[in-house]
């Protein structure tokens, strides 16, 4: 029992970095109909800014806040200089262009800061809070990790829902032409979807690289399943995408804690097949819906 | 149809424009002057062009040659939603509606055209006064609506914008023969109270000829005829060769 507490509060922790990578994802893919492979690069990269304001600063909280503004920014910048002339053309243009955003971020950290391992400081500690003398198997981290997602995605549901703003996204995203004659400007509503997806995706990297340390290709293996997490949720889905990463955060987190860490990536491999066949749109897509 | 001489009176002029997509011009050497607060019919065929010609207007094809001038102003090669913002509102034809967004969304889409931030609730309140089926539905799902409540929707969302003018490509496509008759009714009141300025492309001529003040025949991307929608539909041999009734 005690086992299993910690599995499914260490699952939940991570299933909600994937959520947040997966949520970034969508975010782009409802806009753009384009897939981010940079996302875990950039995630990476603001880590490391993220990195040496704390340690210039003394401050985590300093350093958290200027991550997020500089995945806000990094994200923006992404798509205006090197998304923006590839839109409109066919897929796989976009996706090399941002796998090569991707290696050259990597490149970039490499260059700057070196390849080795550095540890990356957590925002509260890690040890099991206690109830009485029982181990809950659950830190103080692991509360706000899932808090900080949560509050996050709650945050961006109620601008979406309530603002203008949140009008012009949803209508880019459903059907920009008609934005367009409607005088959205669609360029600026795209350009916004990057960076809110940018500011995600940093949120996740300073969440999660306490526990894998920062390197290069540290949020390589958190792309993939957030990419993974994504996908089961339909990829146009955000809730879908929240839902996606509580899934296989924490199915990874069972099968790594009762059958072996090993079996981790095969078991969010099997988690995608088993998804995929039962329902190929994903678990929460709107896309078949859309086309009857 | 040569030069276009702009007056007060023209709200929309088209002049000598020629578009297409590939190679071959799917206009050539188009020119409309539309009045004020008049329904101009544009009438043709499949394939004649009609609707390269909204499109040319609202931004979406870029002529490669000609003008298009809204009251004094120069709209050419301008960005479509730049044109909506300066008070063109391009109805499309058919899957106009944002179906995910609710009634009240698809409409409060159309008022971020205004440059006045305070009539977006004016606009609304007036659009739920005119069109009560829409205040009924204003939660729901835009694509739970029929396609008659639809083409109302998609009217009304364009009207938010307080547009100079209306463009309207095939509102009474997919309808019943009830319903085409309510759409041209409100297209006709529209005019008639509001003063709207209407570019109205359609295949049902006859009904589009009933409203309309004013009527072109497009054929393979020319202008074949240009008079009074009552001359238009007098002339025999007009209908039986390009309008079908």
């Amino acid at each position: 029992m005690q086992l299993f507490l910690e599995f499914t509060f260490s699952g939940i922790a991570f299933g909600m970095v994937y959520a947040a990578i997966a949520l970034s994802l969508v975010l782009i893919w409802r806009g753009t109909r384009i897939l981010n492979f940079s996302q875990g690069g950039m995630a990476m990269f603001t880590s490391y800014i993220a990195l040496i304001v704390i340690n210039h600063t003394g401050n985590y909280w300093v350093g958290f806040v200027v991550a997020l503004a500089c995945g806000l920014v990094l994200g923006a910048v992404v798509e205006r200089l090197f998304v923006r002339p590839v839109e409109n053309k066919p897929p796989l243009n976009a996706v090399i262009v941002t796998i090569g955003v991707l290696v050259v971020l990597e490149g970039l950290a490499g260059i700057i800061y070196g390849g080795q391992f550095r540890s990356f400081p957590p925002a509260f500690s890690l040890s099991g809070l206690k109830v009485g003398s029982t181990n809950l198997g659950v830190s103080r981290n692991d509360v706000f990790i899932a808090v900080a997602v949560l509050v996050v995605s709650l945050l961006l549901a109620l601008m979406f829902r309530y603002t203008t703003v949140g009008l012009r996204l949803r209508a880019t995203a459903f059907n920009s032409t008609v934005a367009r004659l409607l005088g959205v400007r669609i360029g600026r509503v795209l350009t916004l979807g990057w960076a809110l997806a940018g500011l995600i995706g940093a949120l996740a990297g300073v969440l999660v690289t306490p526990s894998t340390f920062l390197f290069p290709n540290s949020m390589d293996q958190i792309f993939v399943f957030g990419f993974t997490a994504a996908v089961i949720g339909g990829l146009d889905s955000p809730v879908g995408a929240i839902v996606g990463g509580l899934i296989l955060g924490l199915g990874l987190s069972y099968v790594g804690g009762y059958l072996g860490g090993d079996l981790i990536a095969l078991g969010s491999l099997a988690a995608l097949a088993l998804v995929l066949m039962i329902r190929p749109s994903g678990l929460f897509s709107t896309t078949s819906v859309r086309r009857v | 149809m040569s030069n276009t001489v702009m007056t007060d009176t023209q709200a929309l002029a088209v002049e000598e424009i020629v578009a297409g997509y590939g190679g071959v011009p799917v206009l050539d050497g188009v020119s409309i002057a539309a009045k004020a607060g008049t329904i101009t019919a544009v009438l043709g065929a499949n394939g004649a062009g009609k609707t390269t010609l909204l499109r040319t207007i609202s931004g979406f094809v870029r002529p490669r040659h000609g003008r298009v001038l809204l009251g004094g102003t120069n709209l050419t090669r301008r960005h479509p939603e730049d044109i909506a913002r300066a008070g063109v509102a391009h109805v499309p034809e058919g899957q106009g509606v944002i179906t995910e967004l609710t009634v009240e969304e698809n409409l409060r889409l159309g008022a971020l055209a205004r440059r006045d931030r305070a009539g977006r609730a004016d606009a609304l309140n007036l659009a739920y006064r005119r069109f009560t089926v829409l205040s009924e539905r204003r939660r729901r799902a835009a694509g739970t609506l029929s396609g008659g409540e639809r083409q109302i929707l998609v009217i009304a969302r364009a009207l938010m914008a307080s547009p100079r003018v209306l463009l309207l490509d095939e509102p009474s496509l997919g309808l019943a023969p009830r319903m085409v008759a309510q759409v041209m009714d409100l297209i006709r009141q529209l005019r008639d109270d509001a003063g709207l300025t209407v570019l109205l492309v359609e295949q049902n001529a006859r009904s589009a000829l009933s409203i309309a003040d004013h009527g072109l025949v497009l054929n393979l991307g020319k202008v074949v005829a240009d008079a009074s929608a009552a001359e238009l539909a007098a002339d025999v041999s007009l209908r039986r060769h390009y309008l079908g009734f």
